[in-house]
């Protein structure tokens, strides 16, 4: 899609799939993180990853795998914690640890078999593994993202202030919620081979607390996250790949010092002099 | 029945997982412009009663009607014309909302997916602000503000829905002395107007001071149902068995 910037193929597929893995992730990521929710996004990469384990171990296609464990986990997350009667964070743990569990146990057991798994490239993704139709896949899951935000723009941002305030107005929250779940589900699966079940988190977390820095609405923060991670994602991946520097953990680094940086400098912590 | 009123039947709703109901086989009828206190000590269900009227809780036993609808099957089109303050809120304060973000919310649940604010709506958000005295603060993140500018912003966010019918939890809690009785006047003007006002208080030196009806609960149940004038209402209540004494 970007050959037309970019002559090296290599380069080219590893910044186009960061920008649409990093677009979509970034989007979903300023809900959750303003729904005070950010936990799912551990327990969906770890979903992925677990999924993905499985998928190699039976010998079919790991990205099928992954989506399908973390849509699992996106239609359970909802009735286990209305059935349990407990916080999402403590249902998240709780799925989160049988998940890094699963994923062990089958890297773990194909490895003592003898079978041939590349299990850092689950861990930390490898960024020019990727065939063009993960590709074209990831470029229409964060056009999705976009046009969720679009049409729900209102429901989103009363989700967003207050859940129950929300309701009360009027608003069905449940589909909502639940079209966000199988959102990231199908986001980060995707996004697995590229960045890996570790570090995904990280883009679905911080562009959103970058942004938060700065931004003093909502739509101030849906236009500046992705903005911020397709940036910082496309520099890494160049850059990683121009002094053979690993892509993911780099990028990652990025966004964690930008985010420092950001604190710092951020206006809303700024004391009025005289004040 | 009078159409755009309350009608409780035998209703009861307990909360997943227990045993007990906490508001037990309800019966009553509030009409259309009725201006309405419930009072009683804490744990009494007075919340629960304000939540399962707007559907937000599921009824396990009897029948509520509101506006027309039957609560259990409609609980989203009755939300959609009763306006709901809560009580307890806590915004943080960097939050990326301003006060004409959070009073136009409540329009939205009108609008239906898709849909952006009109004119109409930002007109209806525009008078509830003005008419809370808080539309000097439009631009202001919510978070910034204090407590009782935040329940006016919430009141506001719910007349701008125009609703039928308005329920309010403790909405004096967070306001002085002279917002009280200002906000009291605004609601008596309100449920003059035709809109149902039904009230969880304990400050009712803020009640208007003509007839208004008191529904006093105990245990889940409804121990007093009467009219008397604002100004009675405390000792009335005191007056209960296991009464509040806050």
């Amino acid at each position: 899609m970007l050959e037309f910037l970019i002559q090296n193929n290599i380069i080219c597929h590893a910044v186009e799939a960061m920008l649409f893995a990093s677009i979509a992730c970034s989007i979903l990521g300023v809900i959750i993180t303003q729904m005070g929710i950010s936990s799912i996004g551990f327990t969906m990469t770890h979903a992925a990853f677990a999924g993905a384990s499985i998928g190699i171990f039976f010998g079919g296609g790991g990205t099928a795998a992954a989506i399908l464990a973390s849509l699992l986990i996106a239609a359970l997350l909802g009735p286990l914690s209305e059935k349990a009667r407990m916080s999402t964070d403590t249902i998240l743990g709780i799925l989160f640890g049988m998940m890094m569990a699963i994923a062990i146990f089958f890297v773990s057991y194909m490895q003592y078999l003898g079978t041939s798994v590349n299990a850092s490239a689950l861990l930390f993704g490898n960024v020019i593994s990727l065939y063009r139709e993960e590709i074209y896949a990831l470029a229409v899951i964060s056009f999705l993202a976009i046009v969720f935000v679009a049409v729900f723009s209102k429901e989103i941002t009363a989700i967003i202030f207050n859940r129950k305030i929300a309701e009360a107005a009027g608003i069905r929250v449940r589909p909502i919620y639940y079209a966000l779940l199988f959102m990231i589900a199908i986001s980060v699966s995707l996004s697995l081979n590229i960045i890996g079940g570790l570090l995904l988190y990280v883009w679905l977390v911080t562009p959103a607390a970058i942004a938060y820095q700065f931004c003093t609405t909502v739509r101030g923060l849906f236009l500046s996250a992705p903005v911020i991670a397709g940036s910082v994602s496309v520099a890494g991946a160049w850059i990683g790949l121009q002094y053979s520097l690993p892509v993911g953990p780099l990028t990652a680094v990025s966004f964690s010092a930008l985010f420092l940086v950001a604190v710092l400098i951020s206006p809303k912590r700024r004391v009025p002099k005289g004040a | 029945m009078t159409a755009g009123a309350i009608d409780l039947a035998g209703v009861s709703t307990a909360y997943e997982g227990s045993d007990l109901p906490v508001i037990r086989g309800i019966s009553f009828s509030i009409a259309a412009g009725e201006f309405v206190v419930v009072g009683g000590p804490n744990g009494a269900g007075k919340t629960t009663l304000l939540e399962t009227i707007n559907g937000m809780l599921p009824i396990t036993s009897g029948r509520a009607t509101v506006c027309g609808l039957d609560v259990a099957a409609h609980g989203t089109e009755v939300r959609k014309r009763v306006g709901y303050v809560i009580q307890n809120f806590a915004f943080d304060p960097l939050a990326p909302f301003t006060v004409g973000n959070v009073v136009i919310m409540g329009r939205y649940g009108l609008l239906g997916y898709g849909r952006q604010p009109g004119e109409e709506d930002h007109r209806a958000a525009e008078e509830a602000m003005h008419l809370l005295g808080i539309e000097d603060l439009v631009d202001r993140p919510i978070g910034k503000l204090s407590g009782g500018q935040q329940q006016k912003v919430l009141i506001a966010q719910n007349l701008a829905k125009k609703p039928d019918i308005l329920l309010l939890d403790e909405p004096f809690s967070n306001l002085d002395l002279f917002a009280r009785a200002f906000v009291g006047e605004i609601l008596t003007g309100i449920a003059d107007a035709g809109c149902t006002v039904v009230i969880v208080s304990h400050a009712f030196d803020a009640l208007p001071g003509h007839d208004i009806r008191i529904l006093a609960m105990n245990e889940g149940r409804i121990s007093m149902d009467t009219h008397c004038r604002g100004d009675e209402v405390e000792e009335r209540i005191r007056r209960l068995p296991g009464a509040v004494h806050a």
